[in-house]
């Protein structure tokens, strides 16, 4: 213990935060609800001073990157900060605050050791290629998250890894060496248990064998393989190129060659205006040469950054002296320096090329997976590759968005720390954090830039002066989507928050130095907008969230952007309406709807809504009808709902009534958009609803014209149930084969369908039709293994009256059951020969009711309706399929809304993202349902 | 004199159908009891080999149209339905009770066959439900057959029930 004494406490409690020094140690002291805490001042991450930072909850953001720590405990909160901060004991005597400047041992001691992970060794082999900062990452998120198996870093370059913004920066200038910039400390890759294979390049994949072959002929076999061979120096062809030294800068490598170039030169040209090329320039300008930067666009980063902030790092790399030229194209390179287009000669001595990098993708393309095409390997929200045994994280990785499709690949010291981190949540099966908001720095001409957010050149763009100008890009909904900052880290901070809360915010507000943004986000941002409310799991589709099922603010949008959107909503058969003048009572989603059969023949659906005050009108579940008279107040309606007669309309001698204006043609009951398929009769709230046929498609309507051919249909009845679960639990059941054999003990026990017999999960582009469809088989033909498999299979019980299961061929189709799924709300249901409809008519967000029209053909015999009848017992809420169906819904929803919340896992088969399968053991159709879900509810 | 002895044409008379509604009566608490706390399997017995069974909503009885909740043409049918519950269908946990109630007799064919209607209301009791609900009401509109030994069996018995919407499913028989 070592006591001594500072600054009087007053002076901390009264200013909040302040620097002291005590025993040559630079501390911060910080008052937190009258307490006083002492802590390292300089954050761990790069040099600045905490006490400049802002403080808030408990933590306090360094002033540079925003690093955050507790500082309690000093504990780091995350990216950009990795390592906690000292903390130091203190008390208050006299009023004076003492200091302990012997550190308190802190939560670094107790990093996690490899043996500490628990459950014992994982079986798993995990092999990471690519020892930059990101394969670093890795092997030490890997042990974090908790993964206990053997894991091998394989890299290329010799030197132990290390992070790369140093050597555009203090490495050039000599202010740093290498080894501070190196990702582990010391001891920590033994500590970690990573078995580091340096200076060894893989040549390629073996993904059949789960092998990688080494450049020294040996193979390395994983179970797991993390590609993270970042990016290399895009190279130029220029003509003379072979009469100079070219540098680039990408590795330590180049950064030793670059050093000293830079100090021999007197005159340097960087070919290439992005940020490496300008932190060269900075560095060049640092050491006092001259410096030009050519860059072929009309402006600097021009596909990066909108015009404000290029223009202002063009003109402080003006003010700093190096000559921009811009709109230059290169002819050639010679000793007397970099030839233009144009003819000019820009004289140089020392030429560096900044042409930014491509992606080291060749090993993960040469061995078959997925690339983006702009180069790079494809991955989905886990940082998972096509090959779902193969990760690939950092420079290399192209984030491919499940919903939009966009594709993202980015080069910054967060991404490569964060993709790292993902996959190795991922990987050791622990939940992915949610999606940091993005962040890149660059240090230029003694300033720092800092990005947050995603700029794009064309983003609308708002510049605001602070201390220092910044720019904040606009989304269409004048939302703040990035911001670009050049020495006032605090309106970054704002614009952190500013893109987090998602409100649109007033662009002259914005810009107004006078106003207060802290103050924006009080005044309009009480509400969240529900996409920043309801977030989906970082892990994407493979989880679905409780929310989807149990949120009355989701299910309400439901209603607006998918029942009432543009979707075509079965109402019921044209046979339930043979005669004019019949009608039945349905609904389209919840809403009631009347479905009508007009003198014309034609079928019109209406809302069951008086126009006058709301009523529903039609009370009967069917009948005939003239007209429609409303009980209320006996407005009519024709059988088009056109509004026909108001009583006393004209008033009672002159007086009452309505008014001259009133005209009953503005006032008929809403109509919908109505359209039949061979006898089943459709609607929609959507005038822009595409025609049905292309709604379907052509092999969704192949398996839906199988059961609606155009014969005239015989309904033989209904079934009305409620089911205590959301609706899409419904077409989900659909859309998982896996639950078929295992929960249907009925259908195996009696050879219906077995794991192994030829069946298909059919799911339509969009993803949101789908067929599940089955071919019978002989239960002999299930082998042992199979059985064994399904604990559901029961020998020996046969069925004393086989009728119930025999089929009679009589559609021209390679299936005997399929089950079609038209979204949202239909099922169309051919098990062997019982038909029929299922109609969800959703009731909130925990139950929804189903409405079965059972129906055969005009032309079936006795007998054939009879079998129909009969083969019927399988289906509707007694049915012997049905009813584990209802009860298997029903404990889903149970289990959301009793249990603690939380999400789904929809993970099976991730070889297939989403969409048609072709084996049943997979949820890609369900998955492929919320990706199209998800595109239409904007979430 | 018994109306069980088949030979002469049954009388259709007030006497007959008094005595019938007693034994039909005595029936149904034996049917219901097997389906409350009894031996699903034994269920079936109470049918003719030939019977048909059917629960229907009154939409579709009213309206002719013959599907059914359960569709059953003899006791073969009944039987597979029985053992099907009672050894593959998964269902959550619960007590069904069937109340028989308003017994009529609406007529008593030459052949011996009773006509009869009577009312029924199914209560389904959840492990999360343990208040109990009214599953279904309706009524039952049956054809009993005296058996040459005493009793009665089912040749046919139709469920019409008014409680429209069915809460999840209907897993025993009513
Ligand atoms: C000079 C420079 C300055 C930068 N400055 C900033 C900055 O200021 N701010 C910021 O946010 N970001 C900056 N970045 C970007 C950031 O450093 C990168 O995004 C990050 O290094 C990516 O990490 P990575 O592990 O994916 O790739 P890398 O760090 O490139 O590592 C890939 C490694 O894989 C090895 N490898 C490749 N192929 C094989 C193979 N077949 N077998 C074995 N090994 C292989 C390579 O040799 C390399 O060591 C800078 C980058 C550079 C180059
Ligand atoms: S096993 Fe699938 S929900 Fe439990
Ligand atoms: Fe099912």
């Amino acid at each position: 213990m070592s006591w001594h004494p500072s600054i009087p406490a007053a002076e901390v409690r009264e200013k909040g935060a302040v620097a002291v020094e005590a025993d040559g140690l630079r501390l911060a002291l910080f008052a937190l609800e009258g307490e006083i805490f002492a802590t390292a001042n300089i954050c761990t991450h790069a040099f600045a001073l905490l006490t400049e930072g802002h403080v808030e909850g408990g933590c306090v953001e360094c002033p540079l990157h925003q690093g955050l720590f507790d500082i309690r405990t000093g504990k780091a909160q995350g990216a950009p900060v990795t390592k906690d901060l000292a903390t130091y004991a203190v008390k208050v005597e006299d009023g004076t605050v003492w200091i302990d400047t012997e550190p308190r041992a802190g939560a670094e001691a107790e990093a996690p050791a490899f043996a500490g992970a628990g459950q014992g060794p994982d079986p798993r082999r995990v092999v990471i290629l690519g020892g930059g900062q990101a394969g670093a990452e890795a092997a030490r998120a890997l042990r974090a998250e908790g993964f206990a198996g053997p894991v091998t870093l394989v890299g290329a370059e010799a030197h132990a890894p290390y992070e790369r913004p140093p050597l555009s920066k203090d490495l050039l200038l000599g202010r740093t060496t290498l080894a501070e910039a190196e990702v582990f400390e010391p001891g920590e890759a033994e500590r970690l248990g990573t078995v580091l294979r340096l200076g060894l390049r893989a040549t390629a994949i073996d993904r059949a064998a789960r092998q990688v072959a080494l450049e020294d002929g040996t193979a390395l076999g994983y179970d797991i393989l993390i590609l993270a061979t970042g990016a290399e120096a895009r190279r130029l062809a220029l003509p003379g190129a072979e009469t100079v030294t070219l540098h680039s800068l990408r590795d330590a490598g180049d950064a030793q060659r670059l050093g000293p170039a830079l100090r021999a030169a007197s005159r340097v040209a960087v070919i290439g205006g992005g940020f490496i090329g300008l932190e060269i320039a900075s560095a060049a300008r640092a050491l006092g040469r001259d410096v030009a930067v050519i860059e072929a666009q009309d402006r600097l980063l021009k596909r990066l950054l909108p015009e404000g902030p290029a223009e202002l790092l063009a003109w402080v790399a003006g003010e700093n002296g190096v000559a921009l030229h811009l709109g230059a194209a290169v002819a050639g390179v010679s000793p007397e320096g970099v030839a233009l287009a144009d003819g000019r000669l820009v004289a140089a001595d020392c030429i560096v090329i900044g042409a930014g990098a491509v992606p080291g993708d060749a090993l993960g393309r040469a061995a078959g997976l997925e690339t983006a095409t702009a180069g790079g390997i494809l991955v989905n929200a886990r940082g998972a590759t096509s090959d779902p045994a193969i990760y690939a994280i950092g420079d290399v990785a192209v984030a491919r968005d499940e919903i939009s499709g966009a594709e993202t690949r980015m080069e910054s010291w967060q991404n490569a720390r964060a993709s790292a981190l993902r996959a190795a949540c991922a990987i050791a099966g622990t939940p992915l954090p949610a999606p940091e908001t993005p962040w890149f720095w660059s240090d230029l001409f003694g300033g720092t830039l800092q990005i947050a957010g995603l700029p794009a050149p064309d983003l609308p763009t708002v510049r605001r002066d602070g201390d220092a100008p910044a720019f904040y890009c606009l989304d269409a909904a004048s939302r703040v989507t990035a911001c670009i900052e050049f020495g006032d880290p605090e309106l970054l901070r704002l614009g952190r928050r500013l893109i987090a809360s998602g409100q649109p915010v007033d662009p002259a507000r914005l810009a107004d130095p006078d106003t207060d943004l802290s103050l924006i986000e009080e005044d309009d941002m009480k509400m969240l907008p529900i996409e920043k409310r309801f977030t989906w799991p970082a892990s994407g589709l493979d989880r679905v969230p409780d929310w989807v099922y149990t949120s009355r603010e989701i299910y309400d949008r439901e209603i607006e952007r998918i029942f009432h959107g543009p979707t075509w909503n079965y109402v019921g058969l044209a046979a339930e309406v043979p005669e004019p003048g019949d009608y039945i009572r349905t609904n389209v989603g919840p809403t009631p709807v009347v479905m009508v059969r007009d003198h014309d023949g034609g079928i019109n659906v209406v809302e069951n809504r008086c126009s006058h005050r709301a009523a529903e009108f039609c009370r009967e579940l069917r009948g005939n009808a003239e007209e429609f008279v409303c009980p209320y107040h006996q407005w009519s309606y024709d059988l088009k709902g056109n509004l026909s007669g108001v009583p006393f309309r004209r008033g009672v001698n002159g007086e009452g009534g309505m008014g001259p204006d009133f005209d009953p043609a503005n006032h008929g009951v809403r109509k919908l958009k109505v359209t039949q398929r061979n006898g089943a009769v459709f609607a929609s709230f959507s005038e822009e609803v595409e025609s049905f046929e292309d709604y379907m498609g052509a092999e969704m309507l192949a398996d839906f014209d199988t059961v609606f051919p155009g014969r005239k249909l015989r309904v033989l009845g209904h079934y009305r149930h409620t089911l205590m679960g959301n609706w899409k639990l419904y077409p989900e059941n659909l859309k998982d084969p896996y639950h078929a054999t295992l929960l249907h003990t009925f259908l195996v026990t009696f050879g219906l369908l077995v794991a192994g017999n030829k069946s298909a999960m059919i799911v339509d582009p969009r993803g949101r039709h789908s067929t599940m469809a089955s071919a019978k088989s002989d239960g002999a033909t299930v082998s042992a293994e199979n059985k064994a498999e399904m604990r559901a299979y029961r020998d020996g019980m046969v069925l004393e009256d086989p009728r119930l299961m025999e089929f009679v061929e009589e559609f021209d189709s390679p299936w005997s059951v399929t089950m079609q799924v038209v979204w949202p709300g239909l099922i169309v249901q051919r098990e062997m020969n019982t038909l029929g409809v299922r109609q969800i008519v959703p009731n909130g967000p925990n139950e929804f009711t189903m409405v079965w029209t059972m129906f055969g053909y005009e032309d079936d015999d006795e007998e054939m309706t009879r079998h129909r009848l009969r083969q019927g017992n399988l289906m509707g809420p007694a049915g012997f399929l049905g009813l584990e169906d209802n009860e298997a819904i029903k404990f889903v929803q149970d289990g959301m809304l009793n249990s603690t919340g939380g999400e789904h896992l929809v993970a099976l088969d991730p070889k297939v993202p989403a969409g048609t399968s072709n084996t049943l053991i997979s949820e890609a159709a369900i998955r492929a349902m919320y990706r199209h879900w998800r595109q239409e509810m904007g979430l | 004199m018994s109306m069980m002895t088949g030979e002469r044409a049954a009388a259709d008379t007030r006497a007959a159908r008094r005595e019938a509604r007693l034994a039909i009566e005595e029936f149904n608490a034996e049917y219901c009891a097997v389906l409350d706390d009894g031996d699903l399997m034994d269920w079936p017995d109470f049918f003719t080999a030939e019977a048909f069974y059917n629960i229907t909503s009154r939409e579709n009885f009213d309206h002719g149209r013959p599907v059914g909740l359960v569709y059953c043409e003899g006791r073969a049918m009944l039987r597979d339905r029985a053992l099907a519950i009672a050894k593959t269908s998964m269902f959550g946990p619960r007590y069904l009770r069937h109340y028989m109630a308003n017994t009529r007799v609406t007529g008593i064919e030459p052949g011996g066959t009773i006509c009869a209607t009577v009312n029924y209301i199914l209560i389904e009791t959840l492990a999360e439900l343990p208040e109990g609900r009214l599953h279904q009401a309706g009524r039952m509109i049956d054809r009993f057959e005296p058996q040459p030994g005493g009793g009665l069996l089912l040749s046919s018995r139709i469920a019409v029930y008014d409680t429209l919407l069915v809460p999840n499913a209907l897993v025993l028989p009513v």
